[in-house]
């Protein structure tokens, strides 16, 4: 089963996001922020990381770019899902290494398929 | 206006502004308070929404499991359809027993009949051999007069004669005897064709009553299980259904987390205009002449709380009857 993590510290996000992913197959990973993303990833990899912008202790941006740092998290999508629409802020997630940008509120079946899309 | 005027304006204002500083904090508070209690209950929803679904699954995976509409052939139970063929199989072999049993007394009957047309050709023997008898006697009789009449010449032959007619007379006794016991088993065997043929036109109502009985509780079943497809094809339906309402939900209930950060925002920007205005009328700010204005809108513990007001009252669902 593919392993994916959420990070935000909205515990009612996490809770609809995991929801939505387990319905569709996946195994479910929680974290509330990017440094306890950081901690998770120790354990273990993921095949998928959806995180949010703007989190307390460590914000999405700066997680994108621990994380491309693991030589095993290289090529691994990562998803930013935020209610965050400004360009320039796009432009400096891709730029950190987000594989998409995914304006909340999401469409569980579109979130569904843009995850396919982006496991191989 | 002279500069100290202006300066005793400008400490009034600020002794007023000073006054409501607690106001600000409160705001920021009770929107803190707010966006919490917000999320709690959005969370409580996913958690229903989100157990609804399982519980929609489940039904529909176990139904589906126990009809074997979608059966793999995997599960070593017997699914209701399975069940119901058992059952008409179990059924029909019990009735076509019941059918062989009444033919084999059939064939039985048939037997005894045959068995009764023999015994009448043994009394037809038996009345010959009756007949046969008493022309004997005639005959012994005869031989008897005859030797009287031959003197002492047919004394022998008067004693054979005796002993013939002796001799007739017990196959007499044993032929009237062997009659009588064909007489018996003739009765006994029409007793027996009686029970039989009672037993076989019973059996044969009772036989086709029953499968009258097996048919219409056959059919009963089927339409039942027929019932019960429909039922699940429709929760079926009604769980794609579901599952789209709760994707809609979902998508709806993430409002919170769009009013949360907005909260959040509005929270940040009181707290910073707090701050300002306390370093600028910090001198000023005394509790003692904090405004109380705004108090009696509250209603909730949570509010009075806040704001610092500590009264005796119910908490959130409590019940008093007076």
């Amino acid at each position: 089963m593919r392993r994916v993590l959420i990070v935000d510290d909205s515990v009612s996000m996490r809770q609809m996001v995991g929801y939505t992913l387990r319905q569709g197959g996946y195994e479910v990973i929680e974290a509330e922020h990017g440094a306890d993303a950081l901690n998770k990833l120790t354990g273990g990899t993921v095949d998928l990381i959806i995180t949010d912008l703007n989190m307390p202790v460590m914000d999405g941006i700066t997680l994108i770019q621990n994380v491309r740092k693991q030589p095993a998290m290289k090529s691994k999508p990562i998803l930013m899902l935020t209610t965050e629409g400004l360009v320039a802020k796009k432009e400096q997630g891709k730029a950190a290494g987000a594989t998409g940008w995914i304006i909340k509120p999401f469409d569980p079946e579109k979130l569904l398929q843009t995850v396919a899309k982006v496991l191989p | 206006m002279h500069s100290g005027e202006v300066a005793k304006e400008g400490l009034g204002m600020d002794t007023e502004l000073a006054r409501y500083l607690p106001h600000i904090s409160r705001m920021s508070a009770q929107l803190k308070e707010t966006s919490t209690q917000i999320e709690s209950s959005v969370v409580g929803v996913c958690d229903s929404f989100q157990g609804i679904a399982e519980r929609a699954k489940s039904t529909v995976s176990r139904a589906t499991g126990f009809l074997n509409i979608n059966g793999d052939g995997a599960s070593s139970k017997v699914s209701f359809e399975g069940l119901i063929q058992n059952c008409a199989g179990i059924l029909v072999k019990i009735l076509n027993t019941t059918e062989e049993a009444g033919e084999v007394s059939r064939r039985a009957i048939d037997r005894i009949h045959q068995m009764d047309e023999h015994s009448k050709m043994i009394l037809k023997s038996l009345v010959n051999l009756e007949k046969i008898a008493q022309e004997n006697k005639m005959l012994a009789l005869n031989a008897r007069i005859e030797a009287a009449h031959a003197g002492i010449h047919g004394a022998g032959f008067s004693v054979v004669a005796v002993e013939v007619a002796s001799q007739t007379q017990r196959s007499l006794v044993v032929t009237a005897q062997v009659s009588g016991l064909i007489d018996n088993l003739r009765n006994l065997a029409g007793s027996a064709v009686e029970d039989l043929q009672q037993m076989n036109q019973q059996g044969s109502v009772r036989a086709e009553k029953s499968r009258r009985e097996v048919d219409e509780s056959l059919r009963d079943m089927q339409d039942a299980h027929g019932e019960m497809k429909q039922m699940l094809s429709s929760m079926t339906k009604d769980g794609a259904l579901l599952a789209n309402d709760i994707g809609a939900a979902v998508r709806g209930l993430q409002f919170q987390d769009r009013t949360s950060q907005q909260i959040a925002h509005i929270v940040e920007d009181l707290d910073t205009l707090h701050a300002r205005l306390i370093s600028r009328c910090g001198a000023v700010a005394a509790s003692d002449t904090a405004s109380e204005e705004g108090f009696s809108a509250y209603t909730m513990r949570e509010e009075r709380q806040i704001a610092g007001i500590h009264t005796a009252e119910s908490a959130a669902g409590d019940i008093e009857l007076f």
